[in-house]
């Protein structure tokens, strides 16, 4: 295939139905990068011999050497089908070449916000799953994410190559094999699918599925087999595809199709996946890998397989890959797959729109991104920062949704807390180029119209990780990104030279750009800190830190969890503090919120700018609040949108609604900085009951109900049986049986709690998952790699938050001796302090 | 409404005898535990002891002092003289006033009466000298008032409370910061607190064991009070200890100050540092001082505990800091207030857009230049600022200005500067010097904690005219047709960029036309809501930025919000509201009591 130029792609993606947005996701290790570069090798971008081992699309230095995909990357490939592709497609399409903007993502959940980045730009999702490991908790993770960014999924299974070589698997088992991984990834797609996206479920019948060998570069759909086949038998092509999947046979004596695996005679027939798709597969391997030379010629030609010159004196397994590539390329299958199968921009903002907009559904932005209008006003959304070549700025990498980006155009820049008809968060500022990202590469181009995705060059400064780029006046900004990862592990830096500090903070500035999920921040004591999802993603956020952004010698502290405070019970008694001035009192009880209250403020569903009725009928309908309560939420804290609650109890109290505005703030300050270690406050409500102000106004001002509110809601804190949450880890682990013994003593060392331990089928390798503190899996690959001689690798990926039990105020006791620490570290009085000393008596 | 019987709300507040208690003070405190009383009641006992620990008899003969006038007639040099007194020591005040009267030969005549009510009118304005006692001599004329409740730091002579009555001299009794005043005479009485020598050393050799201190170098330190045991103690200590050294009180030589009950010895200006002089510092190239390198080398042994603010200013100084309390005995060795807190208040300093210079002395010197010239620099950084004098400053005070986002103090570095150890107070609190770091443009920090206003000054200087070049260019860069916003700013301390850091940079706010009027019979309020404008007299007005943002915006903005729920055909229902008094209304006696 020809080498495509810039302007062929600039004028594919005006043809917006013929451009596809795609991310390549999996678990870490299943082979995205590697089968990715086969679809860069089929573009003419990298050498035919090098995919499989350029991992193109890793493009850092310690990608290449760690041999894992940290940053996610983008390229544009240009692809021409058949007609007889062509016309599969259900949705509108136009002339035979298409535009497929591919993104690879990391693997790793350390780097799961990468892929959140990914998705948010892509329609289209293939899913990567190893034939031998099958489904595993990353590919769930991200599986789930794309389904809830109303993204399509295509799976492709893979390492097929291994499954054949080294566990020498009969055709039946890998059929077998097959279809669980299949129904697996069903299983998924059927608990979080929106409705809106309609049917994702994926089949092999269908050609939503592929099975291949990135490695090898080979891989096929059924669909292909279907239309050798049709032609030979003289049979519909999809009535083809049907019969060469699930329980259907051919009695070759017949030769007739059935749907029972035994013939008149009660002899086992052999499944048709087996006999048309497998066996030629079994057959050329068992050939090559048993060096029977004379089978092969004829083999080859049954096949169409022309070798060349050289390729004739190969063998092995270097023979098999260049037959296999030759004889099921796996661009072919892949190509086929993403161009017929999944949504264009056009077809995918239609019901993506809503989602993805943070507006009314029926505002003029919203329509636009709804159609997909290039014409319209500019709907941009950057979901990352990608480093350039000049240090310390980046390109802003987004998806146009609307309208079209150009070159010089004078836009508004919206950060994530903008809200219409403010300032805040809001940046006018033109736009100095538009560049297409490819990989290693950026190409400029003039303008980029909608549906694609674009690298935009000099407002890299207005946005720390993402934010809505536009030009009309009146829109909202686009939905910012959920991730499924937390940051709960950080670490305290500081230089180690004095004069380095403005470039340690500058450096801090750098990586919170560069990064979508880390955190730099400040702790009360002055270290700056960086928070991460994992030990390894904070090991490549560090080195980053010290060797690219701040460039100079830093001193890094063991790494340390963040806890969150919060209530086990209601207060114990009704907690009263009166203002200084002692004229105004505020009586109020905390009681904890439910998890899941917590959970749904935390992931958005409840939010602090929805309608207070829309908000009160999903506490009132799926959480069983009081409707009157739900109605009266005067806050969420801290920030504005935690999981913390102020509700409104009262009733007729002259002058409430003058004081909402200082006890909203000091209940953000009080939450942000909770009454045992300073740490954030999480899941506690509190009620207002009753206040009691002075009838003259200057004496029920803000210097006197902030201060109070704040006692009150450490006061009545103190009085529910304070508690701290530690972030919980889901542990699993693969491996072979024998390693079992390890794991668990490493677990129960560490807290571990094992929740289920299975043998995958068909493989001798076990699954186990647990729940790890958070606090405890520092060195835990490490240790579990000891104990099991290096046989288990776990993979951490943040859970839940889990109170610690005991009694925080106890030293003596677990959550006690954390406190404690916790309050020296920062320089305060060791003991948490009583109730009594924020309360105050009648 | 309902049918009911309609019950007349009753409009007087209920009282009975119950509303009319106070609560009282039940504990009971010992007095005076500085002149150790053996009998408490013994008023000779009193008399005698308080004579001896405030050096009356010395300062009695200051007071008598005489000088020339122009005319050859020969006065009293002082004839208005105000006592000023920390609260600690109040309950000496009277005592003392009736000692110096009677050494002084002050009579009471009738005209007390009289004079006490003119002085009363003297200082009704803003009055302090609340406990004012006037006192006449007949033939000098000499009068006597008492200052208390010091306004801001009780460690600095209080000026303004002095020129209330045109005082001539001010005697600062207890313990002083010995910061220079810019006007008036003082004469600073420590009290002499007894300590038992024996006792120190003996502490003093349990943290600094011989064998491994004798040859570190330690200085000694008190607070003004206990300073005259210094030397003492030194050289009970310098047979062991090589380089053992202490600070003696220094008084600015331009000033007119004195002091009583105790003369420092110590002559050398090149060591003076922290309103101290270095004595019996070894080991020095006089010709070359370095004052920082050399308290850096020194661990620091202080007598009794300093106030928050000077504590941080001595860890700052010192390799290590011990501070032995008289009153207990203890050794105290930290944790104590932490530099790194400030580092973190100097990024939100950074961070904040509006910033109130709360102004907490008055006698200070340079206090006014100071203001100006942080004002000026605020203002270059693009920064609003609002001036504040709020007299004694607390959390309640300091949180009604909701706005603010920054507040820096100005004030004494013994006590008048606050240090929110357990994070009190809803907006953090720097000093200049931090504030300073802050506004420049390069982030800096230099590990010190710089609160004298002169050095400050310095620094002001240094650093003003590279600025105003700068400034000169980048004005003319905005001046252009084609407007784009400044590029927001990274907040290390939330890791957020901040886009309200300079509110006065953002041009597109001072850009604003008046918004075009409203129809006004779509609005049937009787009072127009203030215009939505932020820009007052051409300047931004960050308050009314804040005001706009709030929720509430004056009674009435709540009515359309409520009035959508089920019945906002009719009116609300008429309740009973509270009865009682604000420290007790009705409703807390059948609720909590």
């Amino acid at each position: 295939m020809v080498a495509f130029t810039i302007e062929q792609i600039r004028e594919l993606m005006d043809k917006v139905t013929n451009v596809r947005n795609m991310s390549v996701i999996a678990h870490v290790d299943h082979g995205k990068s590697t089968l990715t570069d086969s679809l860069v090798q089929r573009a003419g971008i990298i050498s035919a011999a090098k995919a499989g081992e350029a991992r193109f699309t890793d493009t850092r230095k310690d990608e290449q050497e760690r041999g894992i995909t940290i940053k996610s990357t983008a390229i544009s490939l240009y692809a021409s089908m058949t007609d007889d592709d062509v016309k599969e497609i259900k949705q509108k399409t136009e002339g035979n070449s298409f535009l497929i903007n591919l993104i690879d993502s990391p693997g790793h959940v350390d780097f799961s916000s990468e892929v959140t980045a990914a998705l948010r730009v892509t329609d289209g999702a293939l899913v990567v799953v190893d034939c031998v490991e099958g489904v595993c908790v990353q590919t769930e993770t991200v599986l789930r994410q794309a389904l809830g960014e109303r993204i399509k999924p295509v799976v492709i299974i893979n390492k097929v190559d291994r499954a054949l070589l080294e566990l020498q698997v009969t055709k039946e088992d890998l059929y077998q094999s097959f279809a669980r991984t299949v129904e697996s990834v069903n299983v998924i797609i059927a608990t979080y699918v929106d409705e809106a996206l309609g049917d994702s479920q994926v089949y092999p019948d269908k050609g939503t599925v592929a099975f291949g060998s990135g490695l090898h570069g080979w891989a096929f759909t059924v669909r292909q087999f279907a239309t050798r086949y049709s032609k030979k038998f003289g049979v519909d092509r999809l009535k083809m595809m049907e019969r060469l999947w699930g329980d259907s046979y051919f009695n070759p004596k017949t030769k007739r199709w059935t749907t029972k695996d035994k013939d008149a005679d009660g002899k086992t027939l052999e499944r048709a996946f087996n006999m048309f798709v497998l066996d030629p597969i079994f057959r050329l391997f068992a050939a090559i890998m048993n060096f029977k030379k004379d089978e092969i010629p004829a083999l080859l030609e049954k096949l169409e397989i022309v070798l060349k010159g050289e390729e004739k004196e190969l063998e092995g397994k270097a023979l098999l890959k260049v037959v296999m590539r030759k004889f099921l390329p796996a661009a072919d299958a892949l190509l086929e797959m993403i161009v017929i199968h999944l949504p264009s921009p056009v077809t995918a903002q239609f019901y993506r729109a809503e989602t993805l907009y943070e507006g009314p559904s029926d505002d003029a932005s919203c329509n636009a991104i709804r159609n997909c209008d290039p014409k319209a006003d500019l709907m941009l959304y950057v979901s990352k920062m990608v480093p350039t070549s000049d240090k310390g700025r980046f390109y802003a990498f987004g998806r146009v949704f609307a309208g079209t980006v150009k070159s010089g155009q004078k836009v508004r820049i919206q950060g994530p807390n903008y809200q219409v008809g403010k300032k805040e968060d809001l940046f006018v500022k033109a736009i100095q180029r538009t560049v297409l990202m490819m990989g290693r590469f950026v190409e400029a181009i003039d303008d980029c119209p909608a549906g694609n995705i674009v690298g935009l060059v000099g407002i890299d400064q207005f946005l720390l990780k993402s934010g809505t780029i536009t030009t009309n006046e009146a829109s909202h900004n686009m939905k910012v990104m959920k991730f499924s990862v937390s940051p709960v592990v950080q670490v305290a830096v500081e230089v180690k030279n004095a004069n380095d500090l403005p470039k340690l903070v500058e450096g801090l500035k750098r990586l919170s750009k560069s990064d979508p999920c880390v955190l730099c921040t400040m702790n009360e004591s002055g270290e700056h800190i960086v928070a991460g999802t994992g030990e390894l993603h904070l090991e490549i956020c560090l080195s980053d830190l010290e060797n690219d952004h701040a460039g100079v010698p830093l001193r890094i502290s063991p790494p340390v969890v963040s806890y969150r405070e919060t209530v086990e019970s209601e207060s114990s008694m009704v907690a009263l503090s009166k203002s200084p001035n002692k004229h105004n009192r505020i009586y109020v009880k905390a009681q904890p919120i439910d998890e899941e209250v917590s959970l749904d403020i935390e992931s958005g569903v409840i939010n602090p700018r929805d309608d207070f009725k829309a908000r009160a009928r999903i506490l009132a309908d799926k959480h069983g609040w009081d409707v009157g309560d739900a109605r009266k939420i005067w806050c969420f804290g801290p920030d504005g949108n935690g999981p913390n609650l102020v509700v409104d109890q009262t009733k007729a109290v002259q002058y409430l609604n003058e004081i909402k505005d200082s006890v909203v703030a000091a209940f953000q300050w009080a939450t942000k900085e909770g009454p045992v270690v300073g740490e954030n406050v999480r899941s506690v409500r509190v009620n207002i009951l009753d206040v009691t102000l002075h009838a003259d106004a200057i004496h029920r001002g803000g210097g006197q109900i902030i201060p109070t509110m704040r006692r009150v809601t450490y006061a009545s804190m103190l009085l529910a049986q304070p508690a701290i949450q530690e972030p919980i880890f889901l542990v699993e682990i693969q491996c072979p049986e024998n390693a079992i013994g390890g794991i668990y003593s490493v677990l129960n060392k560490k807290r571990g709690q094992v929740i289920s331990e299975e043998q995958r089928p068909g493989t001798p390798l076990f699954t186990v998952k647990a729940y790890l503190p958070v606090n405890e899996s520092f060195g835990f690959t490490g240790e579990l790699r000891q104990a099991t001689g290096g046989q288990a690798f776990p993979q951490l990926i943040f859970d839940h938050w889990s109170i610690l039990p005991g009694d925080v105020t106890d030293p003596a006791s677990k959550p006690g001796l954390v406190v404690k620490e916790k309050r020296v570290r920062q320089g305060l009085k060791p003991e948490v302090p009583g109730y009594e000393e924020y309360y105050d008596k009648l | 409404m309902t049918n009911d019987a309609v019950v007349p709300v009753a409009l007087s507040t209920y009282q009975d005898d119950s509303a009319f208690e106070f609560a009282k003070v039940t504990a009971a405190e010992k007095l005076r535990p500085h002149l150790q009383l053996k009998n408490a009641d013994d008023r000779d006992e009193l008399v005698t002891a308080i004579n001896k620990y405030y050096s009356i008899d010395e300062l009695v003969e200051f007071l008598k002092q005489k000088k020339t006038t122009e005319d050859g007639k020969t006065e009293l040099k002082f004839k208005k003289v105000t006592l000023q007194f920390p609260d600690s020591l109040i309950v000496d005040s009277a005592t003392i006033v009736h000692e110096l009267q009677g050494k002084l030969g002050i009579t009471l005549d009738g005209g007390l009466n009289n004079e006490s009510v003119k002085s009363a009118d003297n200082c009704k304005c803003n009055c302090r000298c609340s406990d004012s006692t006037c006192d006449r001599e007949e033939t000098a004329n000499q009068k006597l008032w008492i200052l208390a409740d010091t306004s801001y730091s009780p460690c600095c002579v209080d000026e303004v409370a002095a020129e209330h009555v045109g005082s001539e001299l001010v005697v600062h009794f207890g313990d002083a910061c010995l910061n220079p005043v810019d006007k008036l005479s003082a004469v600073y009485v420590f009290g002499k607190p007894y300590i038992d020598i024996n006792s120190l050393v003996a502490k003093f050799r349990e943290r600094y064991p011989v064998e491994e201190f004798a040859k570190s170098k330690i200085l000694l330190m008190a607070d003004s009070p206990h300073t005259y045991i210094l030397k003492t103690l030194t050289e009970a200590l310098s047979e062991d200890y090589e380089y053992i050294a202490y600070a003696d009180l220094k008084l600015d030589k331009e000033s007119s100050a004195r002091i009583i009950g105790y003369q420092p010895t110590a002559q050398s200006s090149k060591l003076d540092t922290l309103n101290r002089t270095l004595v019996n510092l070894k080991d020095i190239d006089e010709e070359d001082i370095d004052l920082d390198s050399i308290l850096a080398e020194q661990d620091l042994f202080h007598i009794s505990t300093p106030e928050t603010p000077r504590l941080l200013q001595l860890t700052t100084k010192f390799q290590s800091v011990t501070v032995f309390d008289p009153e207990t005995g203890d050794i105290n060795q930290g944790p104590f207030p932490n530099l790194m807190r400030r580092y973190r208040y100097m990024h939100m300093a950074r961070a904040a857009g509006t910033v109130g210079l709360l102004v907490n002395t008055l006698s200070l010197a340079n206090t006014k230049k100071l203001i100006n010239s942080i004002g000026r620099k605020i203002k270059e950084a693009g920064k609003k600022h609002y001036i504040f004098v709020v007299g004694k400053p607390n959390v309640a005070k300091l949180a009604n200005f909701e706005n603010v986002e920054m507040w820096c103090i100005l004030g004494c570095d013994h006590q008048g500067i606050i240090v929110d150890q357990n994070n009190e107070y809803y907006r953090p609190i720097v000093t200049p010097y931090e504030l300073l770091l802050a506004l420049s443009d390069e982030l800096t920090w230099t590990g010190k904690w710089v609160t004298d206003f002169n050095s400050v000054l310095e620094d002001l200087d240094d650093g003003n005219d590279k600025d105003h070049e700068d400034k000169r260019d980048e004005s003319n860069d905005q001046d252009g047709e084609d407007y784009e916003d400044a590029p927001p700013e990274f907040d290390p301390v939330t890791g957020r960029l901040l886009s309200t850091s300079r509110p006065l940079r953002q041009l597109n706010h001072l850009q604003i036309t008046s918004q075009a009027e409203e129809d006004p019979s779509e609005s049937n309020a009787l009072i127009k809501k203030f215009s939505s404008t932020i820009a007052i007299k051409n300047t931004v007005s960050t308050s009314a930025v804040h005001l706009q943002n709030r929720h509430w915006t004056g009674l009435g903005s709540d009515y359309n919000n409520e009035g959508e729920g089920e019945n906002s055909q009719e009116g609300a229902k008429l309740e009973e509201g509270r009865g009682g008094i604000a420290r007790g209304y009705d409703y807390d006696r059948e609720v909590h009591i």
